[in-house]
């Protein structure tokens, strides 16, 4: 656990962090481009991750998702190290991340998108699938059931029959989000939601977001650009600069830090 | 002793013509990213253009029975001309099989069938004409060389020291070539990086035709080699050895020359090793070792790492 | 591209054979062929659903060709004799039992070579054919280059082949056709888009990768089987590099977005050297021309989706694009 103050409480022996990161590394040659980053995620809070290009926001991604392998350091499910689990493997635990810059099934339609992600729930054996018994069918119709809901709740119904790489940015955001969804997680990862919305849509992601997180009973890690829509969305948040956790706390704690301030606002400015 | 000696020597010269093939891969690929599959009848081509510039005939079963050319080339003479008519032939391969489809931006895979289609057309073009039975070059085509020298106690057939020191030469200048010369260094950034070779003034599209005209020529010169040290069994010769050079490559790592160099002499000097009553899995063992390459490092020997950017 | 001979050999023996009994204008053997083309194509088509260029169809071809082949002239038990015909139900079970070692050597191999990405892939794989067909050539019982001679036949004439050889062939379309709607199918279409969304999404794109390698083979294995009794004579070059050319050629130039491209590709590509046999010789030409220009005219090959679209979405895989 890191000794911050600013976290809630803690009673202690009581396991309460759905994911914890310990001392994580990541080193690309001599390139250190995660250094010894620590914090836990509470189930149910919105945590949100912010600091300039190159900070490291997306490698801290790639080796909580497993994308990436860490070069040092633990990420911990519940209390279970997962450091060495494959990305499908830690999908499978709950939870689900979107891109940066998007990576969608671009040849298959939206709906097809969502019936992907949708291949476990409920599952059915392939021999099923292959003589399309009754069994097969009474899951491909849960699936498409589940995936016209996720649809609706995410305004794409209008699109299902359309290729995923064909649509309009704001709706290639949002059915990433929906592909998420569809894996049932218990913790949602997104990278930099509010990148190349128009300001119509950002106003309405933080919305979005709050509401998806009511519904699906989400914890969610949201890396950020937008730092206001950071601020009003998180209960807490923590700051990478050059790999280093260089702040951790509620937005009115980071906001005040004189180092998030040097290194970040007041960089910017 | 002397066994060892001919034996590393035979796997040598063995393996310099497989880092002869795999170098024309090489070329080929580390400016375009796709492998040449008509390399394999280019080196048949080669094979049979220097037999009849060194004036053979063809057999009764081919399509022009008793024909030769008029000339009677040396052997040096020839295998210069053979690689270089199999350099302007791959440069034709390149216009049919590679230029369309890169115009088009289309699927790199697609130019591996064109490819193997080229290569197939060549090499059943040099069935009708030579016919399918294989030709021994001539005795004496090595004129004023004796057929065997003694090397250290070690009786050694002559021909074999020549393929080794030829190819040797040829890996050296083509090395040199590409450290040192502007045309060398102008196709190494091409291969580095195109974009920013375009923007530096390089004509990229000249540098893939000279990368086809060496990989070719490279090819033309195996096939011309190992025909006159062993003989050409037939049209098909080549393939073998472009599936070889193709191990190699991988072995070597996509697109690294010194890996192309050292992949061919370990190939080589490991099929020699293989003991005579078990030659017939010699074919093999190639393989083999690059099955087991492949699994212990994907990406080849000296290969570079590939990295997803996320 | 002694294979070939063998087939034309083959082919040539059937139509002399069938064309007695029935219309002489109908090649039976030729239509068995190509049906067996259509299977080999499917076959490679298989992992390229789930974005994978294997070339290793000839290599499990070749297994089940020659575990048939030895089965039916070594195990009396079979019900192999000098003069009578080879029990049907022996027959069916060496095209099952082809299938079944294939695919147990797909799942072996599959778990190595798997791990490959892309152009690493198809040269592996190119190796494992030639593995495969030298340690067949060594194999002491399969009779070395020359190869097993005098397989049992189930049929009287070619034209019995072409019932097994279709029903074969319905089953592998059935598949593909029903992989589209089920969970595996759109793995593997996942994984052709775009392999780490697709891990990031909970797929195993291992086991869904080596389960397409698996179902490949099988098919291929089967197809031996199949073929080693059709051809009458089996060797190692039967599952040579130059099978895994044409088969990859089916499936480039029928189009690899629908099983429809690979069994056109390979009924087409099939018929097209002997139908080009009055031109003689040039017909390894002309078939090398075809293959060199195909992709240059046509390169999204025969079947390409938006035929597909205009013929209703029969046969459409649900990668697309």
């Amino acid at each position: 656990m890191n000794g911050t103050s600013a976290g809630p409480t803690v009673p202690p022996g009581q396991p309460t962090a759905l994911l914890e990161v310990k001392d994580l590394s990541c080193r690309f040659g001599g390139l250190l481009a995660l250094d010894r980053v620590s914090f836990a995620l509470q189930p149910g809070e919105i945590f949100g991750v912010m600091g300039p290009n190159g900070a490291g926001k997306t490698t801290l991604f790639n080796l909580i998702t497993g994308v990436t392998p860490a070069s040092g350091g633990a990420v911990c499910w519940r209390d279970e190290p997962i450091t060495s689990l494959p990305p499908d493997r830690r999908n499978r635990l709950g939870m689900a991340r979107t891109f940066q810059n998007l990576r969608l099934f671009e040849g298959l339609s939206v709906l097809e998108n969502l019936l992907v992600a949708l291949q476990r729930q409920p599952r059915s054996s392939t021999l099923a699938g292959l003589l399309n018994s009754p069994v097969h069918r009474r899951a491909e119709a849960q699936r498409f059931e589940r995936a016209w809901q996720l649809l609706e709740e995410l305004r794409l119904d209008g699109l299902a029959e359309r290729q995923a790489g064909g649509l309009a940015y704001g709706d290639r955001r949002r059915l990433e989000i929906a592909r998420a969804l569809a894996t049932r997680p218990t913790l949602l990862l997104l990278d930099e939601p509010a990148a190349g919305l128009n300001p119509t849509e950002k106003e309405g992601l933080a919305e979005l977001i709050e509401a998806l997180r009511s519904r699906h009973r989400l914890t969610l890690l949201v890396i950020e650009h937008h730092v206001p829509l950071l601020m009003r969305l998180c209960n807490r948040m923590a700051v990478l600069d050059f790999g280093v956790r260089i702040a951790l706390g509620t937005p009115e704690q980071v906001r005040r830090d004189p180092k998030v301030i040097e290194a970040y606002l007041g960089g910017a400015a | 002793m002397d066994v060892l000696l001919q034996t590393l020597l035979n796997g040598a010269a063995a393996g310099g013509v497989y880092a002869l093939v795999a170098l024309g891969y090489t070329l080929v690929f580390s400016v375009l990213g796709v492998i040449n599959f008509a390399q394999g009848a280019l080196f048949s081509l080669g094979g049979y253009l220097t037999y009849l510039l060194m004036g053979g005939h063809i057999s009764v079963s081919g399509g022009l029975p008793g024909w030769g050319l008029p000339i009677a080339l040396p052997f040096a003479a020839a295998l210069l001309l053979a690689a270089a008519g199999a350099a302007l032939l791959s440069l034709l391969v390149e216009r049919l099989a590679f230029a369309p489809l890169r115009r088009r931006n289309a699927e790199p895979l697609l130019s591996l069938i064109t490819s193997l289609g080229a290569g197939l057309v060549l090499v059943n073009l040099l069935q009708l004409l030579m016919g399918a039975e294989g030709y021994a070059f001539p005795a004496g085509s090595l004129a004023g060389l004796p057929a065997v020298v003694s090397l250290g106690g070690a009786r050694i057939r002559s021909v074999q020291v020549l393929l080794l020191l030829i190819c040797a030469a040829v890996v050296l200048l083509l090395t040199l070539w590409l450290e040192g010369s502007r045309g060398g260094r102008a196709l190494r950034a091409v291969a580095e990086d195109p974009t920013t070779a375009r923007l530096l003034g390089i004509d990229s599209d000249a540098m893939v035709r000279l990368a086809f005209l060496l990989s070719g020529a490279l090819a033309g010169l195996g096939g011309g080699l190992v025909g006159v040290s062993v003989s050409l069994p037939g049209p098909y010769f080549g393939i073998g050895y472009g599936l070889k050079g193709l191990t190699v490559l991988v072995l070597g790592g996509l697109g690294s020359v010194p890996g192309a160099i050292a992949g061919g002499l370990l190939m080589g000097l490991a099929e020699a090793m293989v003991p005579s009553g078990a030659s017939g899995w010699r074919d093999a063992l190639a393989f083999a070792i690059l099955f087991v390459v492949l699994l212990l490092r994907p990406t080849g020997l000296l290969g570079r790492r590939l990295v997803e950017k996320v | 591209m002694d294979c070939r001979a063998v087939q034309r050999h083959a082919v040539q023996r059937h139509a002399s054979d069938s064309g007695r009994s029935t219309d002489a204008m109908i090649d039976h053997g030729l239509l068995v062929q190509m049906l067996i083309g259509a299977l080999l194509g499917i076959s490679v088509y298989l992992p390229l659903m789930a974005g994978q260029l294997s070339l290793a169809t000839p290599a499990f071809y070749a297994v089940g060709g020659t575990l048939a082949a030895l089965l039916s002239t070594r195990w009396a038990a079979l019900g192999a004799s000098a003069d009578g015909r080879f029990p049907l139900p022996s027959f069916l079970l060496e095209v099952l039992l082809g299938g079944v070692l294939a695919g147990l050597l797909a799942l072996l191999v599959g778990r190595l070579v798997l791990r490959l990405q892309g152009i690493y892939l198809a040269i592996a794989t190119i190796a494992l054919v030639e593995i495969v067909r030298v340690a067949i050539l060594n194999l002491p019982l399969a009779g070395g280059a020359i190869g097993i001679f005098a397989i049992p036949q189930p049929f009287a004439n070619a034209a019995g082949y072409l019932l097994p050889a279709l029903a074969l062939l319905a089953l592998a379309a059935w598949s593909c056709q029903r992989l589209e709607s089920m969970p595996l199918g759109r793995a593997m279409a996942a994984i052709r888009a775009d392999e780490l969304a697709a891990r990031c999404m909970g797929i195993d794109t291992t086991a869904t990768k080596l389960s397409a390698f698996v179902l490949s083979a099988v098919l291929a294995g089967s197809t031996g089987a199949l073929a080693a009794h059709f051809l009458n004579t089996w060797n190692a070059r039967q599952g040579s590099f130059d099978v895994s050319i044409t088969t990859l050629a089916f499936v480039i130039l029928g189009g690899s977005r629908s099983w429809l491209g690979p069994v056109m590709g390979g009924l087409l590509l099939t018929a097209l050297p002997e139908l080009l046999r009055p031109v003689g010789d040039v017909r390894l030409v002309l078939f090398g021309l075809v293959i060199l220009l195909g992709p240059v005219l046509f390169p999204q090959g025969l079947i390409t989706p938006a035929l597909l679209e205009r013929i209703g979405g029969f046969g459409r895989q649900e990668a697309q694009g």
